[in-house]
């Protein structure tokens, strides 16, 4: 009992049409599989949690509250003990000058020449 | 790359560079995504011309890595880690382990027979 191959190609024809498949009786590499596969960016880039709110959101939202920020009080404190111990961290060096003369002082590897008074 | 970070920090997980490093990777891969797999068909279709697929070849090569799917690696979003990590608790093993004892991670039960 056989079928005629173009019976049979009618039938795969009409698989294709129904299922919305490509119609490829040569089987020729058309690429197709590339365009099956689903695209993966959304999942991949929803893997880390995003930030949702934030204490300085709250009181931006609400300005006449008093929104209590432990944290950020407790960094405050901690500068300002260490400012009265002169501890503090450096002013921050706003001219060229400024900044240069600290760079000779770290990068220089040998003993530093003292500066000309 | 930097061209490619957010300009406002937007993780809301442990954050150091290698995060922020990776989370980049991710956005940047989901933008370009839908380009990179256009070329892929161009260069797997064998009925079109060999000239256009070389061209697309060349051209998906040229891309920047961090469109590159391979470039992403699964990090703790607890520590950081790159290694050990679990991909259903996205936690790697010993931050997984202090959870589960701490009851954080809901159906996880030390096992004991």
């Amino acid at each position: 009992m056989s079928v005629p191959r173009s019976r049979i190609l009618d039938l795969m024809k009409a698989q294709c049409r129904i299922f919305s498949t490509t119609f490829n009786p040569e089987r020729l590499r058309l690429g197709n599989k590339v365009l099956r596969q689903r695209l993966r960016g959304p999942t991949l880039a929803a893997y880390y949690p995003r930030k949702v709110a934030t204490l300085k959101d709250l009181q931006n939202l609400y300005p006449t509250f008093e929104v209590v920020n432990d944290a950020e009080e407790d960094r405050l404190n901690k500068i300002k003990v260490a400012k009265m111990r002169g501890k503090g961290a450096p002013k921050k060096k706003r001219t060229a000058a400024e900044s240069k003369k600290f760079g000779k002082k770290r990068g220089g590897g040998g003993a530093a020449k003292p500066p000309p008074t | 790359m930097s061209q490619f970070r957010a300009k406002k920090l937007d993780l809301g997980c442990f954050i150091n560079i290698r995060v922020i490093r990776d989370h980049t990777k991710r956005k940047v891969f989901a933008e370009h995504e839908p380009e990179r797999q256009a070329l892929r068909y161009i260069i797997r279709n064998t009925t079109l011309p060999q000239r256009t697929r070389a061209q697309a070849q060349l051209q998906l090569s040229q891309m920047h890595c961090y469109t590159r799917g391979t470039q992403i690696k699964n990090r703790c979003i607890m520590g950081g880690k790159g290694r050990g990590v679990f991909r259903d608790f996205r936690l790697a093993r010993f931050q997984f382990r202090m959870n589960a004892l701490a009851g954080n991670l809901p159906g996880v039960k030390k096992a004991s027979w």
